[in-house]
């Protein structure tokens, strides 16, 4: 193959590839985006006031941070797959008072705090091929979730979504969807997207669901952060029809902002891989109006929020994601923006202030100042340390899968298995 | 016998990547120091093995960073930058040398020689005083036993309760102390003599008399031994005792010198004035500290060889037409009595009076330690001094190992000794080296069973260097056949490259203090024992009192503390008073 990747005509292959994306795309959409610009500059953004180095906070406060990781093909027993998922949980305190910022919980208290050592490591067994993968699934996030009463669980969707006065499973006779209510009394009636568990939906749907469950974990236990930042967005698929999540984890997200909110903790989750057009832009709007090496974000409004959404991400229908408002922010000149999300629901009654922009904007400010000063770890600066310390902890090397895998084959010698019988059959052939 | 991990000190990480020589530990990333000794726990195949590493050089690492200036740069630009946690986060990389490990063969512990690597991830142990002592004590048992104690094991900064020894067997295959001035050569010295001491109060104890006795005839340069350095020395010692355990392991004299009135009151009790006969000297002991041109050595010889013992009177007397008639280049004689002529000032060479000779030999032959105070000689007679007893008492000790009896060894003594002297003591002699008896029929004793005797040769290069060595020199014989008669040399010098290459390869024990110079510090690494290549980095931090044991028997390079002496005499003086009234610390005989 690499004869011919090496070749001229590869690369007019790529170059036109390119051309015609930045032809039909940005054509169309730097027409959206012209008129987005005024209501960004002078609206949505704004700079962040960073804190003194040295300052000594009135509190100092605890920020949580869960992350995981797996593959998808740890093994493979004929048409079984093992998954494998790794979780980890970085407790760290602001400390401002005794100079050592952002240090961590110690692994040994941690673990005892959580009840659970750390990182987190667990394997599910999943079969694509039977009729019952949507059985074997649930089984294997019930068995991940710590929340067992599903009742209980799905409820906080509906109270977010519909409002408060849906606040108990029988709430749900008097609303629409009454007549999903079988469906909604166990994890399988949740998995509404059966015919589409692919292995990679299978793995994400395991991941979310064990990261979620760390989180809870960590929101029951005493440890009692301000915020918990999660990998990723607070996203919700909903099913298009039923008009509800179409996987349980949409209805275990919800439950943890409704228990965050419960308990005073900020849940707010953040991704580098965004899907946010124009963020370069946004960035440069930045540049130019505060200067170089400002510290900035910038609302990405909803459709309901005032002056509705942006034209930029009109036809997306994840942007904003439901029940969440995110933000893009920069920290550092070096970095690329990243995107926050933070709980709709939360967000309404603790930084929006209806009618009020400038107080609304005050909040914000300082809700940034916050996130910013715990994203100055010199290693990854610009992004929240917890969160950089969570990934390096939960990640899993390619020299960590193969040890694994090794352990695998060994235990599976011992067991008198066939040890082939977990290899590729491509092996088989040499291939 | 499974071996309790937690004796072995704080669990501090685990192996990342490593080979003979270089070793990454991921662990809390406190202090560590170069010369810190690790040990690896590994249990591969059910196989139990503590491997010992020696940090020789250390790098401090931030867990997956690979570029570190990268954070250093944001550390500098972004100034209210910081790193979180930045202790769990740090990594060691040390550098240094598998020493090698212990494994129990047959339930007795034995080490080897580092041929294999530890487990990828074992754990790794940093020895911890008052936890891990009595472990590595039983673990590197091979490597530390004997009955001379020099120090306790260092481990880095810190020091172990277990002291390290050298054996007795060994002494006749001579020690080398190497180290610059104010490196603690003389404490260590006093430290040794206490050893010797305190092994001879042992033997002396013992109901069975199966341990040989140790004696020393040991220069004292500065006079510093018996008084001390500071608070304590040798006569502390010596006062400790009741009068029963020194009559037995001091006798009645330990102290030589040169002005007997000019010695402490308390010390003269125990001190002899020195003085050698000219009759006692034999050309070879001239030879051995000077040197002289062939034609001076012919004509001493032939001298000799006509007058014997009255060879130095003769030649002093001797005028120019004798020169000529001896058949002697002219200016050979003149040139040979400007050399003698020290002899003629020397307030110790004298042609009468009574000679210290037989008290020395007494003292060697009864396992007795002897410190000899030579601040008010000068070098050469401190030399020849030396030279003299040396080669007397190998002589006593050579003619009796050719001999089948009593009656042998004294046709043996008369011929290689000086009369005069063997006259005075052939009796003692044959009381000494008769196996049971002391007719002329009575079989010789193994020489094993006698005293160690061991010499210091302080400022050893004045006398162990090529030039003399090349010679006639009584040392080169001593190096060499030493072992055969129980008899080694104590070499202390602040040089190890200026040392003749015949003493340095004879030798089997080095104790290397601090060192002046990179050339030093390179000679003293070839010179070792055990490979020791590679601990450059450690000669230049290592702190007075510090040493490195080297042993051609042993595997292991020896880190040790050397202890002040006045801290191990306020430890044991206790010891010294009558049987029975203390426990005696094991590890201390
Ligand atoms: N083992 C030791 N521990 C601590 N200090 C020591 C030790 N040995 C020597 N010293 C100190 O170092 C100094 C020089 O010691 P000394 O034995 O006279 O060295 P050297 O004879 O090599 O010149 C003395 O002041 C002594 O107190
Ligand atoms: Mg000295």
């Amino acid at each position: 193959m690499l004869e011919k990747i090496l070749t001229d005509r590869f690369r007019k292959l790529v170059r036109a590839v390119l051309t015609d994306v930045r032809n039909q795309q940005d054509l169309r959409d730097e027409k959206e985006f012209a008129k987005d610009e005024e209501r960004i500059k002078n609206e949505l953004l704004d700079d962040i006031v960073p804190c003194p180095a040295n300052e000594v906070l009135d509190e100092d406060f605890t920020v949580a941070a869960v992350d995981g990781s797996g593959t998808e093909n740890f093994g493979i027993l004929d048409d079984v797959r093992l998954h494998l998922v790794s979780t980890s949980v970085v407790v760290l305190q602001s400390n401002t008072r005794r100079g050592t910022l952002f240090e961590p919980m110690d692994r040994a208290q941690l673990e005892s705090e959580l009840n659970q050592e750390q990182p987190h490591l667990d394997m599910h067994w999943h079969s694509g091929v039977r009729n019952d993968a949507r059985d074997k699934l649930a089984a294997s996030l019930s068995d991940i979730y710590p929340n067992k009463s599903v009742t209980d669980l799905i409820v906080h969707f509906f109270q977010d979504y519909l409002g408060p006065h849906v606040s108990s499973f029988s709430d749900i006779d008097s609303t629409d969807y009454a007549k999903h209510k079988s469906k909604l009394e166990s994890i399988q009636g949740l998995i509404s997207r059966a015919g589409f568990l692919t292995n990679t939906a299978v793995h994400d749907e395991l991941r979310r669901v064990s990261e979620y469950a760390a989180a809870r974990t960590v929101l029951i236990s005493e440890i009692r952060p301000k915020y918990i930042l999660l990998d990723g967005a607070l996203s919700v698929f909903m099913h298009f029809v039923l008009k509800y999540p179409s996987m349980p984890s949409g209805f275990m997200l919800r439950e943890l902002c409704s228990l965050s909110r419960e308990r005073n903790v900020i849940l707010c989750a953040v991704s580098k891989n965004h899907t946010i057009p124009f963020a370069h832009r946004i960035a440069k709007m930045a540049e130019e109006k505060f200067g170089t090496g400002s510290k900035w974000f910038c609302l990405l409004p909803s459709q309901k929020d005032p002056g509705g959404g942006l034209h930029i991400y009109s036809d997306r229908t994840y942007i904003p994601p439901r029940l969440a408002v995110p933000y893009l922010f920069s920290f550092s000149e070096d970095n690329r923006p990243s995107r926050i999300d933070f709980d709709r629901v939360w967000w309404k009654k603790n930084i929006f202030v209806r009618d009020d922009p400038a107080k609304t904007r005050e909040k914000e400010k300082a809700l940034f100042q916050e996130i910013e000063f715990m994203s100055r770890d010199a290693r990854w600066y610009g992004y929240p340390v917890a969160l950089a310390l969570a990934h390096e902890e939960c990640k899993l090397s390619y020299e960590d899968l193969r040890m694994a895998r090794e352990v695998f084959a060994d235990v599976l010698h011992e067991l008198g298995a066939d040890v082939r019988r977990s290899t590729p059959m491509r092996e088989d052939y040499g291939l | 016998m499974k071996l309790d991990k937690n004796a072995l000190g704080t669990p501090y990480g685990r192996v990342g990547v490593g080979n003979q020589t270089n070793l990454e530990i991921i662990g809390n990333n406190s202090d560590v120091s170069v010369g810190e000794i690790f040990m690896i726990y590994s249990s591969r195949d059910g196989h139990e093995r503590v491997f010992f590493f020696r940090v020789l050089g250390l790098q401090n690492y931030l867990r997956r960073v690979d570029d570190v200036s990268e954070i250093a740069g944001t550390l500098m630009v972004e100034g209210e930058s910081y790193l979180s946690g930045i202790e769990r986060n740090m990594l060691l990389s040390l550098d240094g040398r598998m020493l090698g490990y212990a494994e129990q063969e047959r339930g007795k512990w034995v080490f080897r020689s580092p041929r294999r690597l530890p487990d990828h991830l074992a754990f790794v142990y940093r020895p911890l005083p008052g936890t891990s002592d009595e472990t590595v004590n039983l673990m590197l048992s091979s490597q530390i036993d004997g009955e001379v104690f020099v120090g306790d094991l260092q481990v880095g900064e810190a020091t172990l309760d277990v002291p390290v020894m050298i054996p007795a067997e060994f002494l006749p295959m001579h020690v080398g102390i190497f180290g610059s001035t104010g490196a603690g050569k003389s404490n260590l010295m006093m430290v040794l003599i206490k050893s010797f001491i305190d092994h001879n109060l042992g033997a002396s104890q013992s109901k069975v008399d199966s341990k040989p006795r140790m004696s020393a005839f040991c220069i004292d340069p500065h006079d510093e031994f018996a008084k001390g350095v500071d608070d304590h020395g040798i006569q502390s010692v010596v006062d400790a005792m009741d009068q029963q355990t020194r009559s037995d392991v001091i006798g009645d004299f330990y102290y030589l010198t040169t002005h007997l009135r000019a010695t402490p009151r308390e010390v003269k009790r125990y001190a002899r004035e020195i003085n050698v006969l000219w009759n006692e000297i034999q050309p070879r002991d001239l030879y051995s500290i000077m040197e002289f041109t062939p034609q001076g050595q012919l004509l001493i010889d032939s001298v000799y060889s006509r007058v014997h013992e009255g060879w130095i009177d003769h030649l002093l007397k001797m005028d120019e037409d004798s020169e000529a008639k001896a058949g002697a280049q002219k200016g050979t004689l003149r040139a040979v009595q400007r050399r003698l002529r020290f002899l003629e000032r020397s307030s110790i060479f004298n042609d009468s009076g009574t000679s210290i000779l037989d008290d020395v030999f007494e003292a060697a032959e009864t396992g007795r330690i002897l410190v000899v105070n030579t601040s008010l000689m000068s070098d050469r007679e401190q030399f020849l001094l030396t030279t003299v007893v040396a080669r007397t008492l190998f002589d006593l000790r050579r003619a009796a190992k050719s001999s089948g009896n009593l009656g042998d060894f004294e046709r043996q003594g008369e011929m290689r000794l000086p009369r005069p002297f063997f006259q005075r003591v052939k009796n003692k002699a044959r009381a000494y080296y008769g196996k049971g008896g002391t007719t002329n029929q009575t079989e010789i004793r193994d020489l094993k069973m006698l005293p160690v005797i061991q010499i210091t040769v302080e400022e050893a290069p004045s006398i162990l260097n090529p030039e003399l060595m090349r010679g006639r020199s009584v040392f080169k014989d001593i190096s060499r056949q030493g072992r055969k008669f129980n008899i080694g040399l104590l070499v202390v010098s602040q040089q190890v490259s200026v040392l003749d290459n015949v003493i340095l390869s004879q030798m089997n024990t080095e104790i290397n203090l601090r060192l002046g110079n990179e050339k030093e510090i390179k000679a003293c690494i070839e010179n070792a024992s055990v490979n020791i290549a590679g601990f450059e980095g450690e000669f230049r931090v290592m702190a007075r009192g510090e040493a490195l044991l080297t042993a051609s028997y042993r595997e292991l390079p020896l880190p040790v503390k050397i202890p002040l002496f006045d801290t191990v005499f306020e430890r044991d003086k206790s010891l010294y008073k009558a049987k029975g009234t203390k426990k005696k610390e094991t590890h201390h005989l």
